[in-house]
């Protein structure tokens, strides 16, 4: 297929609605994971108890599930008639069939690959640094921001990546959860899987964007890393100062 | 998140306890076929004859795969369109009707949005789910809503589902306020689904072809098959599932 007839086939309804809608849910669904994924990611970091251990196994969960059970634990959950679903109908939220199903969806699968490299890069840190930063008067708050959370950026980026990345394909659990339809819940991989037995080009087309998108997401986390690594930084001579001996 | 959580981690252990419990079935039969059938078919089918392979979805999604060369033996399709654009490509041979169907509309058996007539899809708020229009189901669904004026209710579809299973699953947890399916799909979830029946004079012309696939390795076998279900055992088995006789008398 030569690419121009690529390029056509992106230009119909179905294929631009997948996309407006695919960006519009991963973005928030981003927002979502590194507002509440970060928090948690440097409780974990900085505590070793059973608890701890435990709550880190139930992050990773999703990353080892299989989709549909995905689809089926947040049915379970937040469905209409599952465990939450009267409680959040109660509170006037509706997540059946709109974009919330959606931002739910990819939160849920797309999460553990944010938390557990977040967590990672969290305990890399030299924890004289925040030591260091007590000692000449920063609260927790101020460690969290002004230290941890500058000093474990690079990593935190490539997590926030990988997440995106994972969160743009995300199908079965969308699929059971938030079902099809075109400008609302039907992302590009929906739309892939609709197309495929009408216009295989249309399928085809949305299938190379996806591709281009996650390679564009997984280079560029390489390049920053790469950027970051070869950038000086003042840290480690402050690290070798003996201020915790 | 933890109670969402929890709940996933009780989910995999009863999964995984009744993967464990249902995997020791031994196959009886020596050389089983491999059966593509329209989702519709998946109780009748298995019930008729558990001693074959299927494949149960919609039946454009079987077309497809069957034309981009799925190991098919029988092809079942809930409308003639998808067997008959097989036929014409040469991929299979020549396809009979074998069985018809109805449509009904179904709601939870909660019925949160208090539907009791199809009218009411047009006055009250309500979260239809159809399947998409390439399905078989979901072109029939066009059709009903047509012939009763009501295709101003398509604007209420909150998700268009692959086959016709996806809309009955959705409907019957509860999730979407109602759908439209075929009658046979309600009854054997009549516990969890309320019928509403749609009128004779709206009622599509829903009917089944099937087909053996020409490259069949086992095509003496495969005839063999759709013999059986053309025949009075298999009438009898579509007949006690809730699908209809032959339009015309069959021989």
């Amino acid at each position: 297929m030569p690419p121009g007839e690529l390029v056509s086939a992106l230009h119909s309804d179905v294929a631009k609605d997948a996309l407006v809608v695919t960006f519009e849910t991963n973005l928030i669904a981003l927002a979502l994971i590194l507002l509440l994924g970060t928090p948690t990611a440097y409780w974990a970091a900085t505590r070793r108890s059973r608890l701890r251990d435990l709550v880190v196994t139930l992050i990773e969960l999703p990353l080892v599930l299989p989709p549909a059970v995905a689809g089926i634990g947040l049915l379970a959950a937040f469905g209409r008639l599952g465990l939450l679903g009267g409680t959040l109908d109660a509170l006037g939220i509706d997540v059946a069939f709109n974009k919330v199903a959606v931002v739910l969806a990819v939160t849920f699968v797309a999460s553990p690959f944010y938390v557990r490299t977040a967590v990672s890069a969290f305990e890399a840190l030299d924890p004289t640094l925040p030591a260091a930063a007590r000692t000449l008067g920063a609260g927790p708050g101020g460690v969290f921001f002004r230290v941890a959370l500058p000093l474990a950026a690079g990593g935190l980026g490539a997590g926030a990546a990988l997440a995106f990345a994972r969160g743009l394909g995300e199908f079965g659990a969308t699929i059971m959860f938030a079902g099809s339809l075109q400008g609302v819940t039907q992302t590009l991989s929906l739309a892939i899987y609709e197309q495929f037995d009408l216009d295989f080009d249309v399928a085809l087309a949305i299938s190379a964007v996806l591709v281009a998108t996650s390679a564009a997401t997984l280079l560029s986390v390489k390049l920053v890393t790469r950027w970051r690594s070869t950038s000086s930084s003042p840290i480690p001579s402050v690290a070798s100062s003996p201020l915790s001996s | 998140m933890r109670a969402r959580l929890l709940t996933v981690a009780a989910l995999v252990a009863l999964v995984a306890s009744a993967t464990l419990a249902s995997g020791a079935t031994a196959r009886t039969h020596a050389d089983p076929l491999t059966i593509y059938a329209a989702a519709s078919l998946t109780e009748v089918f298995k019930a008729l004859d558990g001693a074959q392979r299927y494949s149960f979805a919609g039946s454009n999604a079987l077309e497809t795969q069957i034309r981009n060369g799925a190991p098919a033996d029988v092809f079942a399709s809930a409308a003639p369109l998808n067997a008959e654009r097989l036929f014409k490509a040469g991929i299979v041979d020549k396809p009979v009707t074998f069985t018809a169907n109805r449509l009904a509309l179904i709601v939870p058996k909660s019925n949160p949005a208090g539907i009791t007539s199809i009218y009411d899809l047009r006055s009250k708020p309500v979260k239809l789910v159809v399947a998409a229009p390439a399905v078989p189901v979901g072109g029939y669904t066009v059709t009903v809503l047509r012939k009763m004026g009501l295709s101003s209710v398509l604007s209420k579809v909150v998700s268009r589902e692959s086959d016709v299973k996806a809309v009955m699953g959705k409907v019957a947890l509860g999730q979407a306020d109602a759908g439209f399916v075929y009658v046979t799909d309600a009854r054997p979830v009549s516990d969890q689904v309320s019928v509403i029946r749609i009128p004779a004079w709206a009622q599509p012309r829903v009917r089944y072809e099937i087909a053996v696939v020409s490259k069949s390795p086992n095509k003496a076998a495969a005839q063999a098959w759709v013999r059986m279900v053309l025949s009075a055992k298999g009438q009898t088995a579509l007949k006690n599932a809730g699908f209809l006789p032959l339009p015309k008398a069959s021989s």
